[in-house]
């Protein structure tokens, strides 16, 4: 019962937020909206069962990656870019008349009822095996994994975020005047 | 579910049998829905102690500070200005909210309100005594600090939608101080965490004690080390002073709240007081003992829960005073010296501590300084 | 209602809209937002299917990755474009023509 209220609210936003966030205008309100879906994606997290994943995706989607790009957002020209651009969004000219729309739309609408139909042959054949786990903490789990069979990866995992933290320093370092 | 506050109140027959009452009126099993009940009226209890706490918070600072600069302070409303913060409250609450012409209307709208939730986020783990936790999540911490981060973003969204230099620069630096200085926060939490073997509160607190031996501030120097971390780095997440560098007063003229007037601007300043007092609470939590008590007087009886929860205020209360002696004692810093601090100084002693813990408990397990030092 | 099909549908949207976005935008930080979400359709569909299909925890570790992967693909990506600002003063992506300055 609260699962499932916890899932239709997840799954709202994070489906709303998604459509909105390719047809807000504004790059900025692009991040915004891009939050709300990765805070519904951190709630269907939670209805999976998988808590340790749902926190690492607020701790780093929200705390990490958000405020990065907002930062890149204003120091890459801010609330004017959308307007002041020579080639923004809005002068995208329209790829296409009312009849490439429709047989567009028609071929979208019948390509979508495949892909459901697909979608729910899969979801069929593994409705046997789809009685609920009792919901536990992944935690210890997941923690043990990490250093036993997946230690390879998480290694490398860590070089590449050191790589990553020296490469952007190195990168975005201002130019120096001659 | 029996990690949360409704295991607590199903340990008494009066619930049980309460349940059971529903179950036969309704028809049919009624557990969820009282837990439900028990989870919504825990919450807006809460929700109430929250503004409470964040309204003390500000009175409290107003206080102190005229007692540190020998002035009376507010002393006309109520015995000592006590119901100074309710005037406060109708003062926000009935001012014209203001929104300038060319800010950004969405943004400047949900800015402070992601501020506060992400405050109000953090209530839901505090462990205010063994029963009055709301949910004792395993990834507690982790939770916490996600969820915190909201406040970051709604400090640094109020301040670009203001449409006010001020503000923007305000915002900015939030931002930027927000983000850095989480990083020797959580590896501060993780050198206990190494020694608590779990990421929630009761993992935290089992292995703590009511006196200050059995606290993991005394646990050995490497803990020591970090509380110190832990505080400095919680002082600058708070935007408090020496590092209240977004809100500024004498170059940025408020800061990233320039430009909010009435209710949205106490959301930001109630969130600012209440999220000092979230990480006073952590503090106590992960190096101070938290909510225990010496000798376990009381033991899991009303009383006990009482003496609890007024053991974790009074620890928190000390916290609390001392970040506001500290506001009112340091001149604030440069935003380089910032910046230097963070990365070149606590990082790098954070780290140490990390591999000192471990190396530690590699070496002597999960004993402590007083276990190695009388046996 | 909450089976593996509706997972796969949610998933599925966010994939198109990340991809419609990487379409249709010609600001970069707008395609690195894009790309934020198709990684998050691909972490959601891990975790649905060790839920209702393997029953394993590996579909727990593979989106930590993800996001971890994320993280870096986002700090690495932006200090190119805050370059690319710096030299261009643009981040259209139609101006990124050159691989030198």
């Amino acid at each position: 019962m609260f699962l499932q209220v916890v899932f239709i609210l997840s799954a709202l936003l994070t489906v709303v937020s998604a459509v909105m966030v390719v047809f807000t205008r504004h790059i900025m309100y692009a991040a915004v909206y891009l939050l709300g879906s990765l805070i519904g994606v951190a709630g269907l997290y939670l209805t999976l069962g998988a808590d340790t994943l749902a926190a690492t995706q607020l701790l780093v989607y929200v705390g990490g990656i958000l405020i990065i790009m907002i930062f890149a957002i204003m120091l890459t020209g801010g609330q004017d870019f959308m307007k002041n651009s020579r080639k923004s969004f809005l002068q995208v000219p329209f790829m296409g008349n009312v009849k490439t729309y429709v047989f567009g739309g028609l071929a979208a609408l019948v390509m979508g009822s495949i892909g459901t139909k697909l979608i729910m042959n899969v979801a069929d054949r593994f409705s046997e095996h789809s009685e609920m786990l009792s919901y536990q903490s992944t935690i210890e789990v997941i923690g043990e994994a990490l250093v036993t069979d997946h230690v390879l990866v998480f290694e490398i995992s860590s070089v590449l975020l050191l790589g990553a933290l020296i490469g952007a320093a190195t990168i975005a370092r201002p130019i120096k005047k001659q | 579910m029996e990690h949360t506050i409704v295991g607590y109140f199903l340990q008494f027959e009066i619930m049980k049998n309460l349940v059971e009452m529903a179950s036969s009126t309704l028809g049919f099993n009624a557990s969820s829905i009282i837990a439900f009940i028990i989870f919504l009226t825990a919450s807006l209890i809460l929700l109430l102690i929250a503004a409470t706490i964040g309204g003390l918070g500000t009175f409290a600072e107003r206080k102190i500070s005229a007692d540190m600069q020998m002035r009376p302070g507010p002393n006309r409303v109520g015995p000592y200005g006590i119901v100074q913060m309710v005037a406060d409250f109708i003062k926000l609450f009935l001012k014209e909210d203001i929104v300038p012409v060319n800010a950004d209307r969405f943004l400047f709208y949900i800015a402070p309100i992601l501020a506060i939730v992400g405050v109000l986020g953090t209530f839901a783990v505090l462990p205010i005594s063994s029963g009055l936790i709301i949910s004792d999540l395993n990834v507690a911490l982790f939770y916490a600090v996600g969820i915190s981060s909201l406040v970051g973003l709604g400090i640094f969204l109020g301040g670009y939608a203001s449409n006010s230099k001020w503000s923007m620069l305000g915002g900015m630096r939030g931002a930027a101080q927000i983000v850095s200085y989480e990083i020797p926060v959580i590896l501060s939490m993780f050198t206990v965490i190494l020694f608590a073997g779990g990421l929630s509160f009761g993992a935290i607190l089992e292995n703590q004690s009511g006196g200050p031996i059995g606290w993991y501030l005394f646990h050995n120097p490497f803990t020591f080390i970090a509380f110190f971390v832990y505080f400095i780095g919680i002082l600058a997440e708070t935007n408090r002073a020496p590092f209240d560098l977004p809100e500024s007063e004498s170059e940025l003229v408020s800061g990233y709240n320039t430009e909010f007037t009435g209710m949205r601007y106490a959301f930001f300043a109630l969130a600012e007081y209440m999220e000092v007092f979230v990480v006073a609470a952590f503090a106590s939590a992960l190096f101070l003992g938290g909510y225990k008590i010496p000798f376990n007087i009381g033991g899991d009886s009303l009383i006990g829960q009482v003496l609890q929860a007024g053991m974790f205020f009074t620890k928190v209360a000390l916290i609390y005073y001392v970040v506001i002696w500290i506001r009112w004692t340091l001149p604030r810093m440069r935003v380089d010296n910032l910046m230097t601090l963070c990365w070149k100084y606590l990082t790098p002693i954070a780290f140490f501590n990390l591999i000192g813990s471990a190396v530690w408990i590699y070496y002597f397990g999960n004993k402590s300084m007083w276990n190695l030092i009388f046996s | 209602m909450m089976n593996l099909a509706a997972y796969l549908f949610i998933s599925l949207v966010l994939f198109l809209c990340g991809i419609i976005v990487i379409i249709a935008r010609k600001n970069i930080v707008a395609i690195l937002i894009g790309m934020e979400l198709i990684l998050n359709a691909a972490a959601l569909n891990f975790v649905a299917y060790s839920r209702y299909v393997t029953h394993h925890i590996d579909g727990h570790i593979f989106p930590l990755f993800i996001i971890v992967v994320a993280a870096a693909e986002a700090v690495v990506g932006l200090a190119i474009v805050i370059r690319f600002f710096q030299i261009k003063e643009t981040i259209h992506i139609d101006d990124a023509t050159q691989l030198q300055s």
